[in-house]
């Protein structure tokens, strides 16, 4: 899925943050520094959590970050970080958190494929096998993999 | 009995990520089951106005669903397919949409 290995744009693993907001940006920051979303996108996906709670912890330790299109996107992009130290969200069933995912769409479609392969791919696993990636680039490669299946 | 699809709603605050993610988790496991249905993500407040046979959420949002939508389904890990199909297993025999 070529799409998809142009939407990924950073996977890093054991990064160190002080709290979930940080983790938030972590994970946004590679779609900032790619030209994908504007610098402010990354408040705004803070912003919804303090807006609607902590909605975006879907599973057990994972937590998938965005805003909206009109908060700066460009195109769709997507990046993950692994944390050393977990962070609590508030979440009541799924703290703490220690894989976060940032996403971006320009509209309300585009990312559509990609979120349902992430989705197949999380349903198989992926958040376990991020964990365990040893490096940036086999993180990557793991993300970058998801529209492939199996 | 043969019906329609199931109008199938996935909640979220915004309606563009998580419930994506849970939409696709709920149309695996609605197949699973062998239910027909067509599964729609979208935010809280335009959920209200849809009017689903099924409504699917977080705990944060599904509160406000009870009354609106004949099947409300709570969910805590968006991503487990298996605990999901058990839950709509045993609403859906409920209400006599699964037999």
């Amino acid at each position: 899925m070529a799409e998809l290995t142009q939407a990924v744009l950073a996977a890093r693993v054991d990064v160190v943050v002080t709290g979930w907001q940080a983790a938030i940006e972590a994970a946004c920051q590679p779609l900032v520094d790619a030209g994908a979303v504007e610098p402010r996108y990354t408040r705004r996906c803070v912003e919804m959590v303090e807006e609607h709670g902590p909605y975006i912890v879907l599973a057990p330790g994972l937590a998938l970050a965005h805003a909206r299109p009109e908060d700066g996107v460009r195109r769709v992009c997507l990046a993950a970080v692994t944390l050393t130290e977990p962070v609590r969200f508030g979440h009541d069933d799924n703290d703490p958190v220690d894989v976060v995912f940032a996403f971006g769409s320009p509209d309300a479609d585009q990312h559509v494929g990609m979120l349902s392969a992430l989705a197949g791919a999380l349903i198989g696993g992926l958040d376990d096998e991020l964990r365990a990636a040893a490096s940036d680039d086999e993180a990557r490669g793991l993300l970058e993999g998801i529209g492939d299946g199996g | 009995m043969t019906r329609d699809p199931l109008r199938v709603l996935t909640v979220c605050g915004v309606g563009m990520g998580s419930s994506l993610m849970l939409r696709m988790t709920a149309e695996e496991a609605l197949k699973d089951l062998g239910v027909a249905a067509k599964v729609e993500a979208t935010d809280v407040s335009s959920a209200r106005s849809m009017n689903a046979d099924v409504i699917i959420g977080q705990g944060l949002h599904t509160g406000e669903f009870e009354g609106v939508a004949p099947v409300v389904v709570t969910v805590t890990n968006f991503m487990d397919k298996n605990a999901l199909r058990e839950q709509l297993a045993e609403r859906l025999q409920e209400v006599g949409w699964l037999s």
